[in-house]
Order: structure tokens, then C-alpha cells, then sequence
């Protein structure tokens, strides 16, 4: 089975970790959508690795989500009414993080996950999804999107401990 | 009681000091670090009751942070508040010293449970 057939195998499982794991954050109720895309207007997202020493093998963790998701999940998290672009990816990069360790411990708990590494975008390709499995939840009204898929390039994640940026093996 | 608050987060450091209160743990003095490293530098040198740590951060992992702590002969309790709650990571954990793992994203109720018996409320 490749990596991808895994992934869709465990569709259903990951679309409920997102849903759990967005309705805990927000404080809101969450629900799966499955034909509503990210609305226009810029796009906050978060990407981790999770690497496989055995084989060598990484896979990629993508949440994405509008600014508007961004902004009100920042100014809760931080009980300020006015979250600033640092405390928009720092919000969001913490949710990719939550769902990120949630994702390693349903499908490769034994393997090393990177730090969250967040950016916000506001051009149109930043609308595509990512290749790979995607399943989307909707919070206040917006949607966000889990994405796994197997990475071609690693470069730019960030491990923990050690030198970042660097892969160190996991003691 | 003095509380280390350990996450490279500053959203998350401040979800976790709000579910200590919600937890009913309120009134204590509250340090926070955002990695390993700087943490084990606070502990050094402030006497501290409690440590909640994350797991992955730069610079310094909880893990290490927690080895570290041991190695210098602190007991202080030392409870790890981190995305990943796989049985391997609890045993990894215990092994070195921890008295838990909170898992995110975590509820008041799970603080509660986790830490009843090392913080007075």
C-alpha cells in the first residue's frame, strides 16, 4: 500500500481529529464539509514533516485556513482583541502543531515530528490545495484544511532541539 | 507555589496558565520560557514547585530539558503538556522522571486529573 492509499484509508479518521481538534481550539463547534473550498482573501497556513528514520520516508502535514479563522483563533489563544501577523501564525502554527502530533499518533507514532513552520499568502495559488489527501472542517463559518502528502522536498521544516533547520536523529 | 510554564508558543504558554485557573489551580506565580534551554536556565536558578513543559521546541526538547533537570539532581514535578500522547512517548516520559503527559488539545478536567495531586488548588 503506498503512502497516499494510507492516507485516503484514513480519511475518516483523520477528517474527526480535525474536527475534534478544531472545535477544542476555537471553542466553537466543528463540523466536516466536504464541498466548500478556503474563500477568497489571504490564506494562513501551517506545514510540519513527520520523518520516518527506518525508511527514511517524510510526510507532510499542511493546515490551512483564511486570515478571518486566523485573527479570531489568534485572539482567543491570546485574549488580545487586536492579534497581530506574529500572533496569526503563531495561532495557526500551534494548531498545525496540535493536529500535526495528533496525525503522528493515529498513522506513525514511532517516527520524529518537525516544528510548525507557519506563513500567510495572499496570491491565488495560495487557494490550490496541495497534492495529496485532503478532508476540511468548518469553524465560525469558514473552512480549514487538513492536507498529508508525501513531500518531494523537505527543505525549509525545522527540527526540535539541535541546530534548526538541521535533521539530527531523534535520542 | 511557582509554576515554569515551558512552550515555544506564546499562544499556547497563555492557553495553558488559563487552563491552570480553569482547572481551579489559581493564584499561583506563573514563569514562562520558550524552550528547553532558556527553562533549564529558570530552574537553576528560581525555586520552582512545578514544571509544564511541551515536548518539541527548538533549541532544547522537553525531553532533554527533562534528563537535564534530573541530572542536576532537581525532583521538581515536571509534567509534559504536548501534541503527541502515544503510549511510547508516556513510557518515555515516566522513564525520565515526568509525573504526566497532557495531551493537546486538552479540557480544565485533564489538568485536574494530571496534576491534583502535585498542585494545591
Amino acid at each position: 500500500m503506498s503512502d497516499i492509499d494510507e492516507f485516503e484509508e484514513a480519511r475518516d479518521d483523520l477528517e474527526a481529529l480535525l474536527t475534534e481538534v478544531l472545535g477544542t481550539v476555537a471553542g466553537e463547534e466543528a463540523v466536516p464539509v466536504w464541498d466548500e473550498g478556503l474563500p477568497p482573501g489571504p490564506i494562513v497556513s501551517a506545514k510540519l514533516g513527520i520523518h520516518d528514520e527506518v525508511d527514511d520516508s517524510f510526510t507532510m502535514i499542511h493546515v490551512r485556513t483564511s486570515a478571518i479563522v486566523a485573527r479570531v483563533l489568534a485572539s482567543r489563544m491570546l485574549t488580545t482583541a487586536d492579534p497581530g501577523p506574529d500572533d496569526l501564525l503563531d495561532a495557526i502554527g500551534e494548531l498545525g502543531n496540535i493536529v500535526g502530533g495528533n496525525v503522528k499518533s493515529l498513522l506513525r507514532h514511532s517516527c520524529r515530528l518537525s516544528l510548525p513552520s507557519a506563513e500567510m499568502a495572499e496570491h491565488e495559488d495560495a487557494h490550490v490545495s496541495p497534492e495529496g489527501v485532503t478532508v476540511r472542517a468548518a469553524v465560525l463559518g469558514q473552512v480549514v484544511e487538513l492536507t498529508l502528502d508525501v513531500p518531494d522536498d523537505v527543505a525549509g521544516l525545522y527540527w526540535p532541539g539541535g541546530v534548526s533547520g538541521a535533521l539530527e536523529p531523534q535520542s | 507555589m511557582k509554576i515554569l510554564v515551558t512552550d515555544d508558543s506564546k499562544a499556547m504558554r497563555m492557553i495553558v496558565v488559563r487552563t491552570l485557573r480553569q482547572a481551579g489551580f489559581a493564584g499561583h506565580d506563573v514563569i514562562e520560557a520558550e524552550n528547553g534551554r532558556e527553562a533549564l536556565e529558570v530552574a537553576g536558578r528560581e525555586s520552582i514547585d512545578l514544571i509544564l513543559s511541551d515536548w518539541n521546541m527548538p533549541e532544547m526538547t522537553g525531553i532533554e530539558f527533562l534528563r537535564a533537570l534530573r541530572a542536576s539532581g532537581s525532583s521538581t514535578p515536571f509534567c509534559f503538556v504536548t501534541s503527541e500522547g502515544s503510549d511510547e512517548m508516556r513510557e518515555q516520559a515516566t522513564a525520565a522522571g515526568a509525573v504526566g503527559l497532557i495531551a493537546k488539545p486538552f479540557t480544565a478536567e485533564a489538568f485536574a486529573a494530571a496534576l491534583s495531586t502535585v498542585v494545591s488548588a
